[in-house]
């Protein structure tokens, strides 16, 4: 069981950089001006709400936002440009996920980390407190006979 | 040559003595506290109707350094809270520090009623109705404030209500005395 833990480890994550690229990667079609003005609104925290995104919110503030949205797209602006617009003004603190989408994968690759370094250290643990295994009796007979050799 | 089961025990600390150091730092932190992007640069120009019905913008600050407070009616008691130290604030440092209000998602009727009932101020009041100024200061909610030194350069920022403390501080990050 020790020996397949490291395998099994190293084959999970890489597995799970796999699924990470794949997800980076994908292709998909051009969303139009209103989709993206929905996503980035989708993407940026309400400032005077509590867990919603400027999509969802109904305040004065988060109105503002969408207005400000709208225009900068029809203005050419892209939305990474917008996002760092309002990271420029609130911080990173108004996006409501982290800049890059390999954040998202630092928790279950630390998890997996953490139990790969857990169960080799119990692994090796147990190895050391386990019984020795008996004498063959070639031994046996070699060490009855240094000990005569000793002896005599 | 060390032995396996030493290695391990050495291990340990290697893992937990960082992620320790995590959890207390994390904990020392206030997480309410959002650090501004805006401190250390120059203040976000702004123009606009006051609520006495003239114009304003941060050009007519060139060369004083100022206090741009967010607030609104609604905001109680926060801004209640604060308005004795602003006024305080104002009467102590007229002619060396020009204050400003800017409203946050409020009406014209509602602040006039606000300064009828607190105290009628006597530095400019803008409207700010479309937002813009709250979205391009990073503003969360209102009361916040920023101190803005001579230069036009935002020196701190203040989340929730001034008290004389609070002002101080900013006072002597701008090299005024409180």
């Amino acid at each position: 069981m020790r020996r397949l833990a490291l395998p099994i480890a190293i084959a999970a994550l890489l597995a799970l950089a796999g699924l990470a690229v794949v997800e980076v990667l994908r292709p998909s079609a051009a969303p139009t001006r209103t989709e993206q003005a929905r996503q980035i609104a989708a993407d940026l925290r309400c400032p005077d709400c509590q867990a919603l995104s400027v999509a969802e919110s109904e305040t004065a503030a988060a109105a503002a936002i969408r207005r400000q949205i709208v225009e900068q797209l029809a203005a050419g602006q892209s939305p990474a440009q917008i996002r760092a617009y309002f990271v420029a003004r609130y911080g990173e603190w108004i996006l409501l996920a982290p800049p890059s989408p390999f954040a998202w994968w630092i928790p279950p690759v630390a998890v997996l980390l953490g139990i790969s370094v857990f169960a080799w250290w119990v692994g090796g643990r147990r190895a050391a407190a386990a019984p020795d295994a008996p004498l063959s009796a070639g031994l046996r007979e070699q060490i009855r006979d240094e000990v005569e050799q000793l002896d005599a | 040559m060390l032995r396996p089961s030493l290695i391990r025990w050495l291990a340990l600390p290697l893992v937990l003595v960082p992620l320790g150091w995590l959890l207390f730092t994390g904990l020392g932190s206030d997480p309410r506290v959002i650090p501004s992007p805006l401190v250390g640069k120059p203040m976000p120009a702004f123009a606009g109707t006051t609520l006495d019905g003239g114009e304003f913008s941060s050009a007519d600050l060139a060369g004083n350094p100022a206090v741009v407070n967010f607030w609104a009616s609604y905001c109680i008691p926060s801004c209640v809270d604060e308005h004795p130290v602003l006024l305080d604030l104002a009467a102590r440092h007229a002619g060396a520090l020009q204050l400003v209000g800017v409203l946050v998602s409020d009406t014209p009727d509602g602040a006039l009623g606000f300064l009828d009932r607190y105290g009628q101020v006597s530095w400019p009041t803008l409207l700010n109705a479309d937002g813009g100024i709250s979205i391009d200061y990073g503003v969360i909610g209102p009361p916040e404030t920023f101190f803005v030194d001579a230069q036009g350069i935002v020196v701190s920022r203040h989340v929730g209500p001034l008290t004389s403390s609070v002002v101080a501080d900013g006072l002597a990050a701008l090299g005024l005395a409180p």
